[in-house]
């Protein structure tokens, strides 16, 4: 027997939790037009891209495996500061002698050895189950890895700026976040399948050149180092403006104080 | 003694949606090396934004904290390398075992000889077997003992203490309690201490202050602290005339607690010789006597009450 009063007391539970994690409420919205935005896309690129289609196969993989770089730096960032949120031990570690630009350079480092562990996990995966060979960009991989990662990075500092402002309420941002850049930067389709104003949001991207350098070598067997420069150009900037949003997120934490967070 | 800590007009408002609230309010105090000062307050008086506050973990509105002479603002990493801090409030990595986590204390703090000193704390506060176990695994009690552990791992010259004794046993609380003494002795390792036991406050602090609202309302030793309040607990069993002692209580307005024939009066210490003999003049008698005087319980609640305020 299912006693109906109980089952209604839970649900009435949890969606009060619901209600009060507007995280959540936002992520019931946020995964279904994501996906909807990145493989409608994805569908009129392979609609209309009869010249491309040989190509498709490593323009998706690729696409896959330069995303989880992003995804894999800025999770790095994001979730080792999480980590001491849940730990409760934020206060432990800010009370030793620690310096803030300390805990900084720890976290890319250890974000550089995650995301060289994923890559190679990933590359082997991908050569085994498909036969394609990530490797076919020769050195410039390594460029392409470099700024991939520093937009991962940057991404990370902005979301760890507002975790550590606002607490692990804000958590889900860690996971959302990355995921914004995928339809604008193209990972899986040219960026001319995108409308006018998102081709507008894509140029302020830099993990879009990467991207569209990746298929122009696919396509055309070469590179325009141009789209490279640009991309360096951005990550440094917006790399240096997220630091710079997380420290100040950071001292106004200080000052209401990082007890609070147990 | 040398002065290891000089808090100057310590303040420390925050915004809130009501209004701006002053959690800390122009607080000035100093520790002395080898000292053990109580910081006392009720819940919300203001206790633990001050040890945050000289712990760097947040930032004051107002006033300066010098350790060693050294404004802890401008030598933050250095003062931090000779401080340490341990908590009931607080947790460390769930997933982590003791080792793991003594480990990057001990690294963090640069401690030469890690391993030596990790196994020596572990013995000390009985908790070696516990050291592959992971932190989610302990009991309350080992929690507490491994925060200790942790807090003592860089030889630290000043011990911020909040309740570390909250949830261990008797024993175990006693043998920490003469380990602090011992490090204190030994190696004349200052401390700030926070306890609710009133007991254990008197037995180990030097000198007491006493929080309100963010407010120092009193300081001194603790015997001195005690005897701000005047009133001490008169017990008597009255064996005859038990109506007409409630009376002359009431006409002499005293605070009383009557459970059968046992009362306990609150009475001044100077006016009990006057009280015994009005009570004899009235024929009231009493077969059992004894004087409690005023302790540091009586005047926490005193505080609390806001009777002394």
């Amino acid at each position: 027997m299912i006693n109906k009063n109980i089952v209604i007391a839970l649900i009435y539970h949890y969606s009060y939790i619901w209600r009060h994690s507007w995280d959540r409420i936002g992520d019931s919205f946020y995964w279904p037009a994501m996906n909807i935005f990145v493989w409608g896309l994805m569908s009129l690129y392979v609609k209309n891209a009869s010249t491309e289609i040989p190509h498709i196969i490593p323009v998706i993989l690729t696409g896959v495996v330069f995303w989880l770089v992003v995804w894999r730096a800025q999770h790095e960032i994001s979730l080792n500061l999480l980590e001491e949120f849940w730990n409760r031990n934020l206060v432990n570690i800010f009370i030793s002698p620690v310096r803030l630009r300390e805990w900084i350079t720890s976290v890319t480092i250890f974000s550089i050895v995650k995301m060289l562990l994923t890559l190679s996990f990933a590359a082997v995966l991908v050569y085994f189950l498909y036969a394609y060979n990530i490797f076919i960009y020769g050195f410039l991989l390594i460029p392409f890895t470099l700024s991939l990662m520093l937009t991962g990075w940057f991404l990370g500092f902005f979301v760890s700026g507002i975790i550590m402002r606002f607490g692990p309420t804000f958590q889900t941002l860690a996971w959302i976040t990355p995921m914004i850049i995928v339809p604008f930067s193209s990972f899986y389709y040219p960026v001319y399948t995108l409308p006018d104003w998102a081709q507008t949001v894509a140029k302020f991207l830099p993990s879009t050149y990467i991207m569209e350098g990746m298929r122009e070598i696919i396509f055309t067997d070469n590179f325009t180092y141009d789209k490279l420069f640009i991309s360096f150009g951005l990550n440094f900037v917006y790399l240096a403006l997220s630091i710079t949003f997380f420290i100040f997120m950071f001292n106004k934490s200080k000052e209401l104080g990082f007890g609070r967070w147990g | 003694m040398n002065k290891v800590l000089e808090v100057r007009n310590l303040t420390k408002r925050f915004d809130t949606p009501s209004g701006e609230i002053t959690a800390v309010d122009n607080i000035s105090f100093s520790l002395s090396d080898g000292e053990i000062l109580g910081l006392l307050g009720p819940n919300g008086a203001g206790k633990t934004t001050t040890i945050h506050l000289l712990l760097g973990v947040t930032t004051p509105s107002k006033g300066e904290i010098k350790y060693f002479d050294k404004s802890f603002d401008k030598s933050r990493e250095e003062i931090l390398k000779k401080v340490n801090f341990s908590s009931g409030y607080i947790s460390l990595p769930w997933l982590l075992t003791v080792d793991e986590i003594l480990d990057v204390f001990a690294r963090l703090y640069e401690i030469p000889n890690k391993k030596e000193r990790i196994t020596r704390l572990l013995s000390i506060f009985e908790i070696e077997d516990s050291r592959k176990k992971q932190f989610y695994k302990l009991s309350a009690g080992q929690k507490s003992r491994v925060f200790l552990v942790k807090a003592f791992l860089n030889y630290p010259r000043i011990i911020l203490l909040d309740e570390p004794t909250a949830s261990l046993d008797p024993d175990i609380a006693e043998k920490v309690r003469e380990f602090l003494k011992k490090e204190r002795k030994e190696f004349k390792v200052s401390m700030i201490f926070t306890s609710h036991n009133m007991p254990e406050v008197e037995e180990m602090c030097d000198r007491l202050i006493f929080i309100n609202h963010g407010k120092i309302v009193a300081e001194g030793t603790p015997e001195k602290i005690a005897q701000g309040v005047e009133e001490c607990r008169l017990n008597l069993i009255i064996t005859k005339n038990q109506d007409r002692a409630v009376r002359f209580f009431h006409e002499e307005k005293l605070k009383i607690e009557q459970d059968k024939n046992h009362f306990l009066i609150l009475a001044k210490e100077s006016a009990i010789a006057s009280l015994l003999t009005k009570l004899a003049s009235r024929k009231i008698e009493y077969a059992q006597i004894s004087i409690d005087k005023p302790n540091l319980e009586d005047f926490f609640l005193s505080m609390t009450r806001g009777k002394n305020d």
